[in-house]
């Protein structure tokens, strides 16, 4: 009885809808699968994004959120780019930012390189050299302030006993020639293995039997690393700089517990003076046109070179 | 230019043996092809002889001296290896241009680029300098790896199976002109090959490895002629020579097993002949390559390109002067 109702209901629907119940067409079904996606993409990284714009071209503040929001056009912009203690900051930045690949890129293809040389137990050493890698920045910042302390760090004792001075006779964290290269010198301890391991990686690209063929047509060991380790390397090498060049653009975590920006504010980088703007200050619509500035900076410059790295490959 | 001299030359991989006690006497001028089976130790020589490995035993002079210590630049040969080995980063300019650039030679730029365009002429690839290695064909690769070597003038060629690759009207033309040109050049050349039509053609002696030994040393004709062994007379030759029990036949010389027959050791139809049947017939257009069976043994020779034989014939199998071989594979006189 109940049977032939369901099969009676079943042979009046049109089968038109009978298609569009019983399956979806392909496109809806990638709809689906790409959908929450998409929707958490939306959510979380583009509407933040535009509402950042928008913000930077308003006085509002998040301590405030009462307060009416006045739109004030370019004002942030302008006493942002007119502001000379940022172009301090963006100096620490840059000194922060070029040190640290300058240093990174030749420790690190160098000691690639030595490893890349066949001999006993070297997968242990890249192990050993790889760990600072692994912990945690905050860690690391945190340990450093001990081996720089002047009356018990083990790194002002090593260097006095170098230079033969007092290791408290200075002060790497205390003072302001020393503290630009302090935080210099731990982001390159840390970070350097990185760049190792990517040079180490663009090194066994190379086959053996390239240097054979070199080592026939008579190049000395010199030629043969100017003319075929080099080039073949560089764009490992420059992918490296890239990837350390982003993340130190937007260094915090480390300098802020090594430093905290101090002394003074000659430490003090971009990002962290950003934090400070944003958080402490809660100059939230200056803050954003700060953050848009960066943002379009490390954009602009990433562009510029992995276009220009696109082309070293191409060669 | 110069000749190369072996003695006594070993190279071992762990346990493996790569080329054991070696004796080779290579004359000025010479075109010298070793063949053999893959693992019997003629790349190894090759690169013994380059300075890419060092010998665990043995002298190796080139020229009259002993270079077993020198370096390969120190050394002065030129090498084309079998996997191209090209700078893939460079252009085929800078490739063909890379060994003229050694401090060594120290060539004006003037002359770099004669030389280039020259060699690049010669191997048909003046089209393809401006190209990146990497944008090449396999065969145009190897063309370039070749040509690496001839810009220069090394006291010896070595080349590592250097046609292996090629299509086989660009392998003809090639082999032609490799010959031409060490011919013209007068130059000495080691090569490694697998392919017993460049043994045949180019080569003014052969060199046979069997297991990283020299077993037989001589110029094409009596390597082909008289092998020294059934595993040197089945290096050359196609069809390959057909071993039979010498029971097959008779007038076997005492101590001989095999009988060795080549097609041209093969009368059919003559007087009283060993009858066999035909199996297959093959028509290759120039020749025609007959199956046969006799007495439960199979055997492969030529007929004329115009024969009428067909499958379940029979025909009569005459040895005329035949190789022999004892029991172990050596050559029974």
């Amino acid at each position: 009885m109940t049977d032939t109702a369901i099969d009676k209901i079943a042979q009046r629907t049109p089968t038109r809808v009978a298609r569009k119940v019983r399956g979806l067409s392909d496109r809806a079904i990638a709809w689906l699968f790409v959908g929450p996606t998409i929707f958490l993409l939306l959510a979380i990284n583009i509407f933040p994004l535009i509402w950042t714009v928008y913000l930077s071209f308003t006085n509002f503040r998040a301590n405030r959120p009462n307060r009416e929001v006045e739109w004030v056009g370019l004002r942030n912009y302008e006493r942002i780019l007119t502001d000379s203690d940022i172009w301090l900051n963006m100096q620490a930045t840059a000194h922060f930012l070029f040190w640290t690949i300058v240093f990174q890129v030749l420790i690190g293809f160098a000691l690639a390189y030595l490893i890349n040389k066949k001999f006993r137990g070297n997968d242990l050493w890249t192990t050993i050299i790889v760990l600072p890698m692994m912990l945690s920045p905050a860690v690391v910042g945190n340990f450093w302030t001990f081996l720089y302390q002047p009356q018990i760090g083990l790194f002002n004792y090593i260097i006095a006993f170098f230079i033969g001075a007092d290791p408290s006779s200075f002060e790497m964290i205390g003072s302001v020639t020393l503290a630009p290269w302090s935080i210099v010198i731990v982001d390159t301890w840390m970070w350097t293995p990185f760049v190792m391991l990517i040079c180490l990686a663009g090194l066994r690209s190379i086959p053996d039997y390239i240097y054979e063929a070199a080592e026939i047509d008579r190049a000395s060991k010199w030629r043969q690393f100017w003319t075929i380790t080099v080039p073949m390397v560089l764009p490992f090498l420059m992918l490296a700089v890239l990837f350390r060049g982003i993340e130190n653009f937007k260094m915090f975590d480390l300098v802020v517990q090594l430093t905290g920006g101090g002394p003074g504010s000659i430490t003090e980088l971009a990002s962290i003076n950003l934090k400070r703007e944003a958080f402490e200050k809660w100059r939230t619509g200056y803050s954003s046109a700060y953050a848009i500035i960066l943002f379009v900076t490390v954009f602009g410059l990433a562009s510029i070179y992995v276009k220009a790295l696109n082309k070293v490959k191409e060669r | 230019m110069a000749e190369i001299v072996l003695r006594d030359v070993t190279k071992l991989f762990g346990h493996t043996i790569g080329v054991d006690g070696i004796d080779l006497d290579v004359p000025d001028g010479a075109f010298v092809v070793l063949l053999g089976p893959t693992g019997a130790g003629k790349t190894t020589t090759l690169r013994l002889i380059a300075g890419l490995e060092k010998p665990d035993r043995g002298e190796i002079t080139i020229g009259g001296r002993s270079v077993v210590d020198e370096t390969p630049a120190q050394r002065d040969v030129a090498m084309v290896f079998q996997q191209y080995s090209l700078y893939p980063h460079m252009t085929v300019r800078e490739n063909l241009a890379f060994p003229l650039k050694s401090p060594i030679l120290n060539t004006p730029p003037a002359e770099i680029e004669r030389k280039v365009a020259e060699v690049a002429e010669v191997l048909r690839i003046p089209h393809k300098l401006d190209n990146k290695a990497t944008q090449l064909s396999g065969g145009e690769m190897q063309r370039v790896s070749i040509g690496r070597a001839l810009v220069r003038d090394p006291a010896i060629y070595l080349m590592d199976e250097p046609l292996s690759s090629l299509d086989a009207k660009l392998r003809s033309e090639l082999r032609v002109e490799l010959k031409r040109i060490q011919a013209d050049l007068g130059a000495t050349l080691l090569y490694v090959t697998h392919d017993q039509i460049e043994a045949m053609t180019m080569a003014t002696h052969i060199g046979v490895l069997d297991r990283g030994r020299l077993v037989q040393f001589g110029p094409p004709r009596e390597i082909y002629e008289n092998p020294a062994s059934e595993y040197v007379a089945t290096r050359l030759g196609l069809p390959r020579i057909n071993l039979l029990p010498t029971g097959l036949f008779g007038g076997a010389p005492s101590g001989a097993a095999h009988i060795g027959l080549r097609p041209e050791h093969i009368v059919l139809n003559g007087e009283g002949g060993k009858s066999a049947t035909v199996t297959r017939v093959e028509h290759l257009g120039d020749q025609t390559r007959v199956h046969l069976e006799v007495d439960g043994h199979v055997l492969t020779t030529l007929a004329d390109a115009h024969s009428t034989l067909d499958h379940g014939d029979r025909v009569a199998v005459t040895p005329h002067q035949p190789l022999f071989f004892d029991a172990a594979g050596n050559r029974v006189v």
